[in-house]
């Protein structure tokens, strides 16, 4: 017993001493964002930026599946203590936070990006990046099946290169054609990215007119049934493993792995290529979800700085993301630490990954289509879109049952 | 004397009983309320422009019974606590027998089997989904007569119904050991010299296990029954990192998803669906039926440990 | 010659065995793709790693990375689970005790409360208890949020309802004549539960210290609501979960800081192994 107490109070002195010596001085600014990816970077250009400003910057990076940073944000906002600056994805977690997101209008980053996050007028978003996705193909096997990727821009097309990849499997070594995910887990590369060749493949940017007619229960039927054989050409030519009950890793490896001439992902794959140590050429080709030509591929945003009006360093927090517009250290931690393609037009450094340049190129050829998937709810993509795709995808409904509950699906949501 | 004596008691009941008592009800009982008080309202605990707590009745609880992948889990977990209920039961017991026999190695092996308790759920789930979508086709491949295996259509976590049994076996393998160590308790409980002298009176073991042992274990019976049904009615952590809810299934005519249990269904609907006050009476509903069913439990349970 | 009943022990020793395999394969499974590189993990998932030396490499990379603060996390993880330990332990006891001897409504009230709880599911609590400490916070200027005291009380009460029923059924065990001689012999009530009552407890104690020491190791979801992700008090866990990115899981890392975290709670187990059965024994069931 004596034993134990004294144990007690030596804990207790420990505590005592280390939560004392845990207390900071001084200022701090908070950023709190989703990239658990480049924690190890931001905060090392965040701790010499401190230095300079002279206040300590904490990083809290959030990652995990299924809500991501939306509970740990609504955690902290119970608990009174919110970041100085907090990213957010889209319409709908901003509408979830309109309340606190400063309107940054009239910082001097925004003239140079297209992609600022907007509302009403206004700007209330710093662009953390541009990501982009289509089909990622990789270029030594098509040249090895004789197929131009310049030819792969619409429906017919990559239905003919299909079949003459999938009856060369032996010769190429591969398991399937296109390496594909459908699984719930994976319900963010159908419901969310798939998803999205619907709402804007062949549009001009930023044209949300397909997206209002399916918010108001119009459905182009045309349009949808182009973008079901699209679906199906997908799930019929994906390794099944892979597709219904595949994660990510087994998705990016089958490709990364020579096991698959296309994978259906975005830019970010290039450091898990980079791990696999791949040699072979690879690029994007657009989506060929339509029966007209569509030479683009789906650049954005993916998600946005926004700053807390309530914090106590507005003037810091600002001058935080203006930096990393202006200084040229700002710039190298964006694309050489980070590995990020800037959204910034006075940035000239490029990024290293094979398939962000293809990005690049696409971007600055003026070929992109936008990303208009954070228009619908994350219930509706995650919990009814998301399991109408795996059924497709295990083969328990067909393509007009498909049609059908999408249909259905979008008709029930415009009378929320 | 008398009267001072009780005051004493008095004083120590209460002064033993603050410490847990008051933090109990500080961090549990007050937050309890909170919460269900929560549910009749439309709370997000975000910064919402039109925010403001509005009480808005009953409306969270109609409309969760109106969502049909509400419904289905809850019939989904009903039947997943079942099936584990019994299995880890069974298997802890024969476990507990196994490891309280003459065997050599008899402690190494209880240890082993309490192991997989001291890795959280999380991760658990994460290396049974490698055992399921990897390890088990691998073998397919290498063993001729497991062939099937091997075969994309048997994967356990592409179809609802034998991902639920994936489900039930990772739980079964996770809790087992634990349960496991209190059936040993109770079989060690058990008079040595009740074996010996039905062994004189020519009982095989058989007939000892079903006349001494089973009866004499019968009340640990009322413990390990309600510690599994809490246990898996609760279950989120394996059910998040070994399907996330999925494959998908139909109910009336909706597809919806396939494995999803109550907490996850409470979780996805707080979160990803962004309705916080809706999960919280959600998370009272079920509350309420686990309480009924534990009471309910408990009190066959009871009743029965007299019979046997 | 080889009796029959020899030869049923062989069969049995070698299924239990058998048993005992699959019970551990997946340690083993952590331990040989901590070893591995992060594309070796997915792509060769069964197969023993090239190197076994990668596993250092990979130790001394969670021990140096910044997100996981290694020697920080472990210290904070090791102070909240020993003072939370032995306040439960102590607090747990003897209001048990007093649940127990005490044979009045207002008891056994007390008691079904705290058993009840033990069906409270957690969703119901966890943001109510954040903006009732913020509460109490601002009225008493105690404060509760991102500090030990908060996440250490809180795990007191969540952890009394099974450690009370656990003493609970071991005090009703043991016999009422002892307590009964110290009170004749000038005991005061509460000499008799540290001199007497207490050090009875013991196998039950070890009991209750393991399984609430495992929970409180592992435990992920009140600590990130408590102390919140990336402020300066992190435990383990949560520093784990900082490889878990949103689309990339960093594998080999994930494991190796599993591997790191296991180890201590492994060894803490297999030393109090032996006074679990015990504890259990009177324990649990009655």
């Amino acid at each position: 017993m004596k034993k134990l107490v004294l144990a007690l109070m030596a804990v207790l002195a420990v505590v005592a001493l280390t939560a004392c010596g845990g207390q900071k001085s001084g200022k701090t600014l908070t950023l709190m964002q989703n990239k658990p990816e480049i924690d190890a970077q931001l905060k090392a250009y965040a701790a010499e930026w401190g230095k300079k400003n002279n206040v300590t910057v904490v990083i809290k990076s959030i990652g995990g599946t299924s809500g991501g940073m939306g509970p740990q944000l609504k955690a902290d906002y119970a608990a009174g203590d919110m970041p100085d600056i907090f990213a957010f994805d889209g319409l709908e977690a901003y509408k979830e936070w309109e309340g606190v997101i400063l309107d940054l209008s009239n910082e001097p980053w925004v003239s140079k990006t297209s992609v600022a996050f907007k509302y009403n007028g206004k700007v209330y978003g710093f662009p953390v990046a541009v990501e982009g996705w289509g089909m990622a193909y990789n270029a030594d096997l098509l040249a090895k099946a004789g197929i131009d990727p310049k030819t792969l821009n619409n429906y017919e097309a990559y239905k003919a290169a299909f079949e003459k990849l999938n009856a060369m499997k032996k010769e190429l070594g591969i398991d399937s054609v296109v390496s594909m995910a459908a699984s719930v887990e994976m319900g963010w590369v159908t419901a969310h990215h798939n998803f999205n060749s619907l709402l804007s493949n062949g549009l001009p940017y930023g044209d949300l007119s397909v997206v209002n007619d399916l918010l108001a229960g119009k459905v182009d039927e045309q349009r949808l049934s182009e973008y079901a054989d699209w679906v199906e050409l997908l799930f019929k030519y994906a390794d099944k493993t892979v597709l219904l009950t595949g994660n990510y890793d087994a998705q990016v490896g089958a490709f990364a792995a020579g096991k698959a001439v296309f994978l259906h992902q975005g830019n970010w794959v290039d450091p898990n290529m980079k791990t696999a140590n791949v040699t072979f050429k690879m690029a994007f080709a657009p989506h060929g979800s339509m029966k007209q030509v569509t030479d683009g591929i789906f650049v954005a945003a993916p998600s946005f700085y926004a700053i807390n009006k309530d914090s106590k360093n507005l003037a810091l927090a600002k001058k935080f993301l203006n930096d990393f517009v202006e200084t040229p250290e700002g710039n190298n931690y964006m694309v050489k630490e980070a590995l990020m393609i800037p959204a910034f037009s006075n940035i000239t450094l490029n990024p290293e990954g094979q398939l962000s340049k293809s990005v690049q190129e696409w971007a600055s050829a003026g070929k992109v289509y936008s990303w208009n998937q954070y228009y619908f709810t994350g219930d509706f993509r995650d919990k009814i879109l998301t399991p109408i795709y795996n059924q497709f995808a295990a083969g328990k409904i067909s393509k007009s049952q498909f049609v059908a509950l999408m249909k259905k699906a979008f008709e029930e949501n415009a009378k929320k | 004397m008398k009267g001072s004596m009780q005051k004493e008691s008095q004083l120590v009941f209460w002064l033993f009983l603050l410490p847990a008592l008051f933090a109990f009800i500080m961090v549990m009982v007050i937050p309890f309320f909170m919460g269900a008080f929560y549910a009749f309202t439309n709370w997000s605990s975000s910064a919402k422009l039109d925010g403001g707590l509005k009480f808005i009745g009953l409306k969270n609880f109609i409309d969760s019974f109106k969502d049909p992948a509400f419904i289905y889990s809850f019939g989904l977990t009903g039947v997943y606590t079942l099936l584990s209920m019994v299995t880890v039961n069974l298997i802890a017991f024969a476990l507990a027998l196994l490891v309280t026999s003459k065997l050599k190695l008899k402690n190494i092996y209880r240890a082993g089997f309490f192991i997989p308790n001291l890795i959280g759920g999380l991760i658990l789930g994460y290396i049974w989904q490698f055992i399921f979508n990897n390890a088990i086709p691998a073998l397919g491949k290498v063993i001729p007569f497991l062939s099937a295996l091997a075969d994309p259509q048997n994967l356990m976590l592409s179809k609802n119904t034998t991902a639920i049994i994936a489900m039930v076996i990772v739980s079964t393998w996770q809790y087992a050991g634990y349960i496991m160590m209190i059936y040993i308790a109770a079989i060690e409980n058990v008079p040595e010299e009740l074996h010996e002298a039905a062994k004189i009176d020519g009982a095989n073991s058989w007939m000892r296990l079903r006349m001494i042992t089973l009866p004499m274990v019968a009340q640990a019976f009322t413990v390990t029954m309600f510690l599994t049904l809490v246990f898996s009615f609760k279950q989120f952590d394996v059910n998040v990192s070994l399907t996330s809810g999925g494959p998908s299934t139909m109910l009336m005519n909706k597809p919806i998803l396939g494995t999803e249990l109550l907490a996850l269904n409470i979780y996805n609907t707080a979160f990803i669906s962004n309705n916080l006050a809706m999960g919280q009476a959600r998370a009272v509903i079920f509350f309420i039926v686990l309480a009924i069913i534990s009471l309910i439990q408990v009190y066959v349970n009871k009743k029965k440990e007299i019979e046997l | 010659m080889i009796s029959k009943k020899k030869i049923g022990l062989i069969i049995l020793e070698f299924v239990t065995a058998l048993l005992f395999v699959a019970f551990i394969f997946p340690f083993y499974m952590v331990i040989i793709n901590s070893a591995k590189t992060a594309f070796e993990i997915t792509q060769y998932p069964l197969s023993l790693p090239e190197r076994f030396g990668n596993l250092f490499t990979n130790i001394v990379k969670i021990w140096k990375n910044e997100a996981v603060r290694y020697p920080a996390s472990f210290l904070a993880s090791v102070i909240i689970t020993t003072v939370s330990l032995l306040l439960i332990n102590l607090f747990s006891a003897q209001a048990a005790w007093v649940l127990a001897r005490t044979k009045t409504k207002v008891s056994s009230f007390i008691f079904f409360i705290f058993v009840a709880a033990m069906v409270i599911p957690f969703q119901i609590v966890m943001f109510p208890l954040l903006s009732w400490f913020r509460t109490i916070t601002n009225i008493t200027g105690i404060p509760l949020l991102r500090t030990y005291l908060g996440i250490i009380f809180s795990y007191i009460g969540f952890g009394a309802p099974l450690s009370i029923f656990l003493f609970h059924g071991f005090i009703k065990s043991i016999p009422l004549e002892l307590e009964e001689a110290a009170l004749i012999d000038g005991c005061k009530k509460h000499e008799i539960f540290f001199k007497i009552v207490f050090p009875i407890l013991k196998p039950i104690q070890a009991t209750v210290l393991v399984l609430n020491g495992i929970w409180i190791w592992n435990d992920f979801l009140l600590p990130l609501l408590v102390l919140g992700k990336g402020n300066t008090i992190q435990t383990i866990p949560l520093a784990v979960s900082n490889f878990a990115g949103a689309f990339v899981k960093q594998w080999d890392l994930i494991l190796t800081a599993i591997l790191m975290a296991m180890i201590p709670i492994i060894i803490f187990f297999l030393f109090a192994q032996k006074y679990i059965v015990k504890g259990m024994i009177a324990g649990s069931i009655k």
